[in-house]
């Protein structure tokens, strides 16, 4: 699981009002070499929850020096889509558990693979 | 898209089709070959384009691909055997300069196409690779098949030939075009050949497909000295005959270009899963779900054509989603596709968040689905409806069964409340456009799962008072009809408005 998608995922858990964003506990972290595109970066940011990413980046200690305010005109600014570029893409959770901030219900991720069903008495 | 590579002649090429694929692959030669004189003839897209055979070979829609040696009108027997031998002969064969010169263009064209498998171009090389290794036999069996079934497929095609009659002066040679510009080498060696023919109409009353292939192979050892090699030939000589149409012309890949070397584990045909990304009107920057993704099929066509987009595959099964993964890994795709397990019923993404959605709903026939779709179809329609944005696309592949179904739930232009039904689905399907106090009732319904409610609900709740605006959000764009082998499906599109 990218941080990309980790920042679309909520949790559905009956009577649960903000299952955003979903706190990861994770036991095996791997950041592979990705192809840097700016173009996909650059239009990917619009559409990021970036306090949820910034979190993110922070559960798994891979933030280095990611800003906690989107910076102005990012569109040009390289190093800063570099940046952005590694934990969206780069960063990949392998093993480990998304939880449910708010119910605490946990989702365990499995070989980069995140398992967001739920059982029938939870829907 | 960067500019289509020139290579300075003019070739005539013809491609087969899957019934209800002519259109997307009209559009696609246009778009990327800027093909000329496009026509469609049963089953077959005619086209000439003068971009390099790699990228030639590189169509999604198309089947096979042919070079086109003549196109004629069709052959026309009155006779009894003996005399029709030699009318089919002479027919067939036309002007003996054209078999020449074609073959020469053929052989150029084999020339450049594993030139570009040899040298190492990316990726595109080692797809070519893939499908060199696979034609040197090793899957076996299989892919054997594979190939048969699609023959058999395609000689359905044949047999449905349109009614519409296409006129007789249709007529098309192989030679030089007015563009081209380089006289085409001689060609060396006269090559060893096979006759594949395909007959159908009034010719099948005088001959076999068998005695035809024979009748137009004997001619060619003859004049051309060509030499016949039924099972190891150089060259195939594809023959079609039938009551519209006369072609002859020369597969120019072993394999057809549906079969694709970046696949391991294909659901649906990849043709119709092109066609269906092809409708989703993905943008760069995008974001693309397929909540029932299966093997991956649809987000890897997909993301074969669109570079900057993030495509996210949803399946509820393990075993679907590995091979999935498995996929994906083998296209070398897995920074573009990501994949999560949950029900396409409660999807763990918020409202609005992805700009289109893509979809080939399963059915009963390849898929041992235990949910019931039809049941299903009006939780899954909502749950693709709230995580759409506005402006977004809904492409949808169905049963003509769930087809008709669908067609009631989002009604095309009579807009009742039918759309956002979370209710139960037994009774869901058979609701028909209800007056405005029972569809305040429906307000009521509590939404499964603390789900956030669709934008359409909350502003739903002044409904009582006045006619019911349209609920329903997802405005009708079309419905195509495409062969999927044994049965039909249809393609929907939709827009999600802000109604």
């Amino acid at each position: 699981m990218k941080l990309l998608t980790h920042n679309m995922l909520t949790s559905h858990v009956k009577g649960v009002v903000k299952g955003y964003p979903l706190l990861i506990k994770a036991t095996e972290v791997k950041v592979n070499e990705v192809d840097f595109n700016p173009q996909f970066v650059s239009r990917m940011i619009p559409k990021l929850e970036w306090s949820a990413l910034v979190q993110a980046a922070d559960e798994l200690g891979q933030r280095e020096d990611l800003p906690g305010e989107l910076v102005p005109e990012y569109e040009n600014n390289e190093e800063f889509l570099k940046k952005v570029h590694r934990v969206l893409l780069e960063v990949e959770v392998i093993e480990g558990v998304l939880q449910c901030p708010e119910s605490g219900r946990e989702f365990p991720i499995s070989r980069g693979i995140p398992n967001m069903l739920l059982n029938d008495d939870e829907v | 898209m960067s500019e289509p590579e020139s290579t300075g002649s003019l070739v005539r090429y013809y491609c087969t089709a899957g019934n209800g694929m002519q259109r997307f692959l009209i559009a696609e030669v246009k778009k990327k070959l800027a093909a000329e004189d496009v026509c469609q003839l049963a089953g077959k897209v005619l086209f000439s384009s003068s971009v390099a055979i790699n990228r030639v070979s590189e169509l999604k829609a198309a089947e096979r691909l042919f070079l086109l040696l003549r196109r004629d009108s069709p052959v026309r027997l009155s006779a009894h055997a003996g005399p029709a031998a030699s009318v089919l002969q002479s027919k067939v064969l036309g002007d003996v300069a054209q078999w020449a010169g074609a073959a020469g263009t053929w052989s150029r064209l084999q020339g450049e196409l594993s030139a570009r498998r040899a040298t190492g171009h990316g990726k595109e090389e080692e797809q070519g690779g893939g499908r060199e290794e696979e034609s040197s036999g090793g899957t076996g069996g299989g892919e054997a098949r594979r190939l048969k079934r699609k023959r058999d497929e395609d000689e359905e095609e044949e047999k449905q030939t349109n009614p519409e009659r296409k006129t007789d002066d249709a007529k098309e040679d192989y030679g030089p075009r007015p563009s081209r510009t380089e006289p085409e080498p001689p060609a060396p060696a006269p090559p060893t050949f096979r006759v594949s023919c395909k007959c159908t109409g009034s010719l099948t009353r005088y001959f076999s497909t068998q005695e035809v292939s024979r009748v137009i192979g004997g001619g060619l050892s003859r004049v051309l000295g060509w030499k016949a090699d039924l099972k190891n030939p150089q060259l195939e000589v594809n023959v079609s005959l039938s009551d519209d149409h006369f072609l002859l012309g020369f597969p120019l890949t072993r394999l057809p270009l549906a079969t694709r070397s970046y696949m391991k584990t294909t659901g649906l045909r990849s043709t119709v899963a092109w066609a269906l990304a092809s409708l989703a009107q993905i943008q760069p920057g995008s974001r693309v779900l397929d909540p029932m993704c299966g093997v991956g099929t649809v987000l890897i066509e997909a993301a074969q054509e669109h570079e900057a987009v993030c495509f996210l595959g949803v399946d509820n099964d393990d075993g679907q989603l590995q091979r999935a993964n498995e996929n994906v890994a083998l296209a070398e795709l897995p920074h573009r596709i990501q994949l999560l397990k949950a029900s396409s019923m409660m999807l763990p993404l918020p409202s609005s968040s992805v700009d289109a959605v893509v979809c080939d709903l399963p059915f009963g026939r390849k898929f041992s689905t235990k949910t019931n779709m039809a049941a299903n179809l009006p939780l899954i329609l909502a749950e693709m409806e709230r995580v759409l944005r506005v402006g977004g696309t809904l492409v949808l592949l169905l049963t003509p069964q769930l087809s008709c179904l669908l067609k009631k739930l989002l009604p095309q232009k009579d807009a009742g409340p039918t759309c956002n039904q979370e209710a139960e689905p037994a009774t869901g399907k058979q609701r028909r456009p209800t007056p405005p106090a029972s569809s305040t009732q429906q307000q009521t319904v509590p939404i499964p799962g603390g789900v956030k409610p669709p934008p359409t609900q909350e502003t739903a709740s002044g409904l009582q008072y006045g006619p019911p605006p349209p609920r329903c959000s997802m405005e009708h764009q079309e419905t195509l009809r495409v062969s999927l082998g044994a049965i039909d499906g249809l393609i929907h599109k939709y827009v999600k408005t802000d109604s």
